[in-house]
């Protein structure tokens, strides 16, 4: 009979309930998406075996759905650990509550997208001669480089702050205890450990800024270092960055919002972080619209015939509705939202970053197939039409990432306990020490 | 090193097709089926434009045939991550089939959409597989292929010519279409042979390349009269 | 990295290596049959080359197959063959699916069932040859000899065709028949000349061609010699450029090319023609001499009993001014008049009328009209003009054998006309044949041969043609595939595939020098499939008698052999090789003509199988006198062959009354009266008025007469200028399509009175307003696997009408509506 595991009168209770009662909704859960992950993997052995053309791509539009889910997923891992990085560099202290759902976001995402490339190759048994006969002067193995770094950089940064977490479960005994102090590597909590890991991670905080930022930017290299129209544009890199840190945010958004009701963490995500993170959200759509205006308005002056074909697609041709939509989504409803004060609470929240996900995904859409149907040669403008195989997939992926956050929970503290802790014990202190340093007066406090 | 170039001119072409169907035959390209040709998977190597301009009945037709345009400045090469695609020293674009990885990118930086892919196995009823070409190998499933200026027919020539210890001569080296071309519009050779037809007839005032502007450097050079 | 991209290729370049290395991945194995791997591993890859002619149209192209251990690979245009010298059209190089087609029958077959119902058994060459021998000697003893026919859909002027009229002349039977009938085309100069022969067009020296419908790129009759001469002229200076002036109611692959298109009616070609002759006869811009020296009936004349007749000046100027023809053709009055003056006023210049002008129910009177053109330019026996090519110098025949039986059955009427009211310079009448056999008129028909072609599909008679083939006790096809018209025979007999077979094709229509071509097997056959001319020789054999006398070699290619050693013995032209080019023509012809040069007939019959041919450039200059072999020995503007031809056809009716004539002239469909109907006038085409839209068809180089359907590389490539594959559509003006609130690539309705179809709208301005054009070629019903199901057939819904004639089906006849299909 194992013992049951004692944690009802520890302070942080609720954050580790998840983890030691399991409820139905779990199961059931659990069982959907691998259901959806069963019927994903079983379209995707039909395209090893009959190819690439059960998919809708065709001659002009020869990149679909693989490559804009490719952009989307990457994209969302920026919220994660980029604004854990910077909200821990700025020495935000409502940082707290949100740092590991973040870093993890960043983990599970990037693994999926990081495969999303070799779903679209049509030789994927070939991937290995990248290796062999890779070429880095290729968009798409700076890519693989970048990619690689990002996530072995993320998933380091990750595990170093769960290292006390996984400690504390690992002193609670039960069934995985012999998983749990493997992980959690000898801490004891001693002094010296606390600095090396506070070392630790603030080296990786810095570093991983800029390796998160090349990311994403490499990524909208893919398209920028081609000749296409709509695609060759100086503005690429820092757009994409942007959209990302945006869809980034507003997944975050969404799954503390439902992790918080599923989970009662309503003590600890409170209001006050949704507002926070909230304003970050109607910053990036406000600059999302600024950066995507300046496109625009760069093409339309411009006039370049092939530049204006594309636009007239989006504007008024068939992607009228994909475009118009994605304006809608990401920057009319996402402003009205949250700068109206009334409309600003928790529901009014979810629904932007609802909104503002289906605008970024409906903005990667735009991005690749407008350029691509319209081609400069003179041949008939493409028609996309992706295909079950392109949506099992992307459900797939969905199904995958959501998998992954559950069983994250399920396993480990969604909120980090010792930082929770950490910000009780030392944070207050800190903070008023900081505060009266920028009041005039003798300095006080060490620097 | 000799620099392989077309020369194609619009006044002689008529916009038969004949090159389409030359070059289909002497590559082994295969032909999809009508499902998938009426998605827009057909794959022609040599590819026919045509462009309408004027208005009724002033209506100019322009036909032209549009290969790869093998560029001294590819784009293309630039992108691919295994290098498939690749520059040799003579000015030829090839294709390695049995590298493609199939990421497709090459296809999609090629402003001149020249590649074609292979969406689904190649198949031919029985029958057509004793007719093909056996110095052209077959491609596979999920690669990309793209015309070749059916460089197979080089290294023949290039055998012979060794073989008789001499240089290779003036339209000694054809590809299929412009050996085949009922209106000769077609004209292929050496672009560093000032004696050869292509280099002559680049330096006619009737010359131009398809969109110079963006600095691919094209060696598939047209002709037309601007009226 | 240069080693091993070698050692890759040299992989790639061999068969067994693809077969290694397609092993590679998770995925099928490419499947390289037993045969090829056998020969990789075995054979020495050796490459050789054969030179024969292309049979996939009548254009008669000469072609280098390049076999590799001897199975065929590839196929290009033979260089040294002077009609095409090098070139091809896009069907060429799809031979080898043809060929190698898995839908071919591979023996004899006999049907089970009623017709049309696609089941088939087996049968051996002795069973089959020896029924049908039985069967024909059977009629012959009954005196029923004549009630054999034979449908010949080659449309070629091959030793076939005179030895299939050798086979059924000694048997005893009239009814040899070419549908498509190039004599049926050549009526119009027949009736002005005296000619029964497609004239050849000087286009290297001629200063202006005016084309009148006339897709000769496209559909003429070898529009490979046509791309060669138009190049060759392209690559003159600009001093000596021609220049092009098409007129179509389509922007075809010829107007695409020509220096301008002028747009008209459908079907008003000939009023157009007359209007251009009111300009140049108003403006004196003809050629006066010519005219007076060597026309008749141009200027009102009087008869010898004292009738005077109308001329076709008075004609034309009475009833052809350019505000009236304008309004019956749609082309603005000012064009007339500039393309009258350029034709009148840059001589020598050219004009051409086919297709379009030709296609009609009118199409023989357009024809003439056209053709009286280059008789007020007088554009005969003269540099840029046209001519007419002598024959080359074949062996004939051995005069045919009658006996009793056979002469008896060779005076029966034909039945390929309605002998009472069609005229004898029509060749055939695939109308008046089905109606003729359906009503056993006048005798009914017993034996049916079919040879190439596939009428059920062409015709508009269809479904009258199909109860004919039933109505037929034994049908006999030597067609090599199950198409439409071969699944209603009885038994087929499959004929090789023209890259297994011999034959030998001279003078194709309109190409302008003697030449001689020789079509032979570059592959023994594949299959259980016999030469058609051998058939018919051991047919013979079986008859016994004078029949197996009149087919005295043992093979076909004995018979050509025999023909061409008078070629030998005649010294004249020469086999074609490496040095005639055309530039050496002018010099050869300055310097006279050496040949002999030959030792034995063996040699020449070596070398003419090596190269494939022989040509005389060299036209005989003759006197104009030699040209017209009309009764006044001059172009007849007032046709006296028709004025004749129509007496006798109203005296068989009874006495030359007024009422007798007008019956004639109503069955004959023509509304004109008194002279006009003898001379170039224009007819109205009887269309539906209420349908506001005209139908015209073409065909495309792809597939040409519905032929190239069983092809997958044709039927991909079908409509390549229009990016649609394996598919029929409708081009439609976009003026037009807005009023029907069509858009690019919706499905609409095309409904006639007879039918309708669905397909597909383009809506590009290469057509006219208020015309729709649609390809001919796809909607098979039969005809293998990739012409199955695949497009719509316009003929499907065109009207039954025919050029009364000439017999031709009016294929821009019928007028239709459009709608959107929901």
């Amino acid at each position: 009979m194992p013992k049951k595991i004692q944690y009802e009168n520890e302070l942080d209770a609720p954050l580790f309930r998840p983890i030691y009662e399991t409820g139905k909704g779990f199961y059931i859960t659990v069982g959907i998406l691998m259901l959806i992950i069963l019927w994903a993997l079983i379209m995707y052995i039909t395209q090893i075996w009959f190819g690439l053309g059960v998919t809708g791509m065709n001659q002009t539009i020869t990149w679909g759905f693989y490559i804009i889910n490719f952009v989307f997923f990457i994209g969302i891992s920026h919220a994660g650990t980029l604004i854990s990085a910077i909200l821990r560099l700025s020495r935000a202290e409502w940082r707290r509550p949100i740092t590991r759902m973040a870093e993890v976001i960043t983990a599970i995402v990037l693994a999926i997208g990081g495969l999303h490339p070799i779903l679209d190759l049509g030789r994927p048994d070939r991937v290995l001669n990248i290796f062999t006969s890779g070429r880095l002067q290729s968009p798409l193995l700076w890519d693989v480089t970048s990619i690689t770094a990002y996530f072995t950089a993320s998933t380091v940064y990750l595990y170093l702050p769960m290292i006390p977490d996984i400690a504390k479960l690992r002193d609670k005994g039960g069934k995985l205890t012999w998983f749990y102090s493997f992980l959690s590597w000898g801490w004891q909590g001693t002094e010296h450990q606390k600095k090396v890991l506070n070392r630790a991670i603030s080296i990786l905080m810095i570093m991983v800024i800029p390796i998160a930022i090349s990311v994403h930017t490499v990524i909208s290299y893919i398209f920028s270092m081609t000749l296409q129209p709509g695609w060759h544009s100086t503005i690429f890199g820092p757009y994409f960055v942007v959209g990302a840190i945006f869809s980034g945010i507003a997944v975050l958004l969404i799954l503390m919002i439902v992790s918080r009701k599923v989970f009662h963490l309503e003590d600890y995500l409170k209001k006050i972080h949704f507002q926070y993170l909230s304003t970050l959200l109607l910053i990036m759509a406000l600059l999302w619209f600024y950066f995507t205006f300046s496109e625009f308005l760069t093409g339309i002056f411009g006039s370049e015939p092939h530049e204006m074909e594309i636009i007239h697609y989006k504007f008024t041709g068939p992607y009228a509705l994909f475009f118009w939509g994605m304006l809608l989504l990401n920057f009319i409803i996402p402003v009205i939202i949250l700068s109206i004060k009334r409309f600003k609470t928790i529901t009014g929240i979810l629904i932007a970053s609802i909104a503002v996900v289906i605008g970024m995904w409906l903005e990667r859409l735009n991005i690749v197939v407008p350029s691509l149907a319209n081609p400069r040669m003179e041949l008939p403008i493409g028609i996309y039409i992706p295909s079950l195989v392109e949506w099992s997939l992307f459900l797939g992926g969905i199904a995958v990432f959501i998998l992954g956050f559950v069983l994250f929970s399920k396993f480990f503290p969604l909120i980090s306990i010792w930082e929770i802790e950490e910000g009780r014990e030392e944070g207050i202190k800190e903070v008023e020490e900081r505060v009266h340093s920028y009041l005039p007066g003798k300095e006080t406090g060490s620097k | 090193m000799p620099k392989w170039a077309m020369v194609i001119d619009l006044d002689k072409c008529t916009g038969c097709g004949d090159c389409i169907a030359a070059c289909k035959l002497e590559n082994n390209i295969a032909i999809v089926s009508p499902e998938e040709a009426n998605d827009g998977r057909v794959m022609f190597w040599m590819d026919m434009i045509t462009i309408y301009e004027g208005e009724y009945p002033n209506i100019r037709v322009k036909r032209f045939p549009k290969p790869c345009f093998h560029c001294d400045n590819p784009p293309c090469t630039k992108v691919c991550p295994v290098n498939a695609t690749y520059k040799n020293e003579e000015g030829l674009i090839g294709q390695i089939y049995h590298r493609c990885i199939g990421c497709r990118y090459c296809m999609v930086a090629c402003p001149y959409t020249a590649k074609v892919f292979n969406w689904l196995e190649p198949e031919w009823p029985d029958e057509f597989k004793n007719c093909f070409n056996p110095d052209v190998s077959l491609r596979m499933m999920g690669v990309v292929e793209k015309c070749s200026f059916c460089a197979h027919r080089l290294l023949k020539v290039k055998e012979d010519a060794d073989s008789d210890e001499r240089e290779i001569l003036d339209n000694e080296y054809l590809p299929a279409c412009s050996e085949s071309c009922p209106a000769n519009a077609i004209d292929f050779g050496d672009l560093e042979n000032k004696e050869s037809r292509v280099y002559n007839l680049s330096r006619s005032s009737r010359a131009y390349r398809e969109m110079e502007d963006l600095g691919t450097e094209p060696k598939v050079i047209y002709l037309q009269k601007r009226e | 990295m240069e080693i091993k991209r070698r050692e890759f290729l040299k992989l790639l370049g061999g068969v067994s290596g693809a077969v290694a290395i397609g092993t590679y991945g998770c995925n099928q194995v490419i499947d390289v049959p037993e045969r090829l791997i056998e020969l990789a591993k075995k054979g020495l890859g050796i490459e050789t080359w054969k030179n024969t002619i292309c049979g996939q149209c009548p254009a008669g192209c000469g072609i280098k197959v390049r076999l590799v251990d001897d199975i065929p690979v590839y196929i290009k245009g033979n260089p040294l063959y002077p009609v095409n010298q090098g070139g091809m059209c896009p069907s060429g190089h799809s031979a080898l699916e043809v060929l190698f087609n898995p839908d071919r029958i591979k023996e004899p077959l006999k049907r089970i069932g009623i017709p049309g119902s696609n089941k088939w058994e087996p049968l051996s060459w002795e069973e089959a040859l020896q029924k049908i021998a039985d069967f024909l000697i059977k009629q012959r003893r009954n005196n029923k000899s004549h009630q054999v026919a034979f449908l010949d859909g080659s449309e070629q002027n091959s030793l076939m065709s005179e030895h299939i009229a050798q086979f059924m002349k000694a048997y005893g039977s009239p009814n040899y028949y070419q549908y498509p009938s190039v004599k049926n085309d050549s009526v119009p100069y027949l009736l002005l000349q005296g000619t029964q022969q497609i004239p050849s067009y000087d286009f290297l020296n001629t200063k202006y061609v005016l084309s009148f419908g006339s897709n000769f790129l496209e559909e003429g009759y070898s529009p490979i010699y046509y791309t060669k001469l138009y190049t060759h002229l392209k690559e003159l200076t600009e001093k000596k450029r021609t220049r092009f002036v098409q007129i179509d109611s389509r922007m075809s692959l010829t107007a695409i090319n020509a220096d301008r298109w002028i747009p008209i009616r459908p079907g008003t070609y000939g009023a157009l023609a007359l209007g251009v002759a009111y300009i140049l006869i108003r403006e004196e811009l003809y050629d006066n001499e010519f005219v007076s020296k060597h026309t008749f009936g141009f200027e009102d004349w009087v008869d010898n009993e004292g009738y005077t007749h109308l001329g076709f000046k008075s004609n034309v100027i009475g009833n052809y001014y350019p505000e009236q023809v304008s309004k019956i053709t749609g082309v603005p009055g000012e064009t007339i008049l500039e393309i009258a003056r350029e034709l009148g006023n840059n001589k020598p210049s050219l004009v051409l009328g086919d297709q379009g002008s030709a296609d009609n129910t009118n199409g023989t009177y357009s024809q003439m009209a056209i053709h009286s053109l280059n008789a007020l330019l007088g554009n005969f026996g003269k540099e840029g003009g046209l001519y007419f090519t002598d024959q080359p110098p074949l062996a004939e025949l051995p005069r045919v054998q009658e006996d009793e039986l056979a002469v008896k059955g060779n005076s029966q009427p034909p039945i390929g006309c309605t002998y009472n009211t069609s005229f004898k310079i029509m060749d055939f009448s695939i109308n008046s044949f089905t109606k003729n056999i359906l009503s056993d008129n006048p005798y009914p028909v017993s034996v049916l041969f079919l040879y190439k072609g596939n009428p059920l599909f062409n015709a508009l008679n269809h479904h009258d043609l199909a109860e004919a083939l039933k109505k037929i006790p034994l049908v006999i096809s030597f067609d090599s595939f199950l198409t439409e018209t071969s699944e209603y025979a009885d038994i087929i007999l499959p004929d090789h595939t023209f890259l297994e077979k011999w034959d030998e094709y001279s003078n194709i229509p309109s190409v302008g020098f003697n030449h001689v071509g020789i079509q032979q097997p570059v592959i023994e056959p594949l299959f259980d499939t016999r030469n058609s001319a051998n058939i018919l020789i051991e047919l013979g054999d079986k008859i016994g008698g004078t029949v197996s006398g009149s087919l005295p070699f043992e093979n076909f290619e004995k018979e050509i052999k025999f023909r061409v050693e008078k070629i030998y013995r005649s010294g004249e032209g020469a086999i074609i090789s490496e040095g005639l080019k055309g530039d050496w023509l002018e010099y050869l012809q300055q310097r006279g003509w050496q040949v002999g040069r030959y030792n034995s007939f063996d040699e020449f019959w070596k070398l003419i199988t090596k190269h494939g041919g022989w040509w005389n450039p060299i036209k005989k200059e003759k006197g104009i006198k030699n040209i017209f072999k009309t009764s006044s020995g001059k172009f007849e503007f007032y046709s006296q062959l028709l004025k004749e031809w129509t007496d006798e056809l109203v005296l068989m009716k009874g006495n030359d009354s007024h009422q007798n004539r007008e019956l004639v002239l109503s069955e004959l469909n023509i509304n004109a009266r008194g002279d006009q109907v003898y001379l170039p006038h224009y007819e109205a085409v009887p269309v539906d008025e209420h349908m506001p839209l005209y139908l015209t068809t073409y065909k495309l180089l792809t597939n040409r007469n519905g032929q190239s359907s069983n092809q997958p590389m044709m039927q991909e490539m079908f409509g390549y200028t229009s990016h649609q594959s394996w598919n029929t559509w409708a081009e439609i003006h976009p003026a037009t399509a807005k009023d029907y609130g069509i858009s690019n690539e919706d499905y609409i309705w095309v409904e006639s009175s007879t039918g309708s179809i669905k397909l597909k709208a383009i809506v590009n301005p290469v057509v006219m307003p208020n015309v729709v054009a649609i390809p001919f070629g796809l909607g098979h019903t039969s005809f293998g696997r990739y012409a199955k199901g695949h497009g719509v057939n316009p003929n499907s819904v065109m009207k039954n009408l025919y050029d009364s004639l000439n017999g031709n089906p009016a294929l821009q006849a019928t007028k239709i509506t459009i709608s959107l299909a929901t």
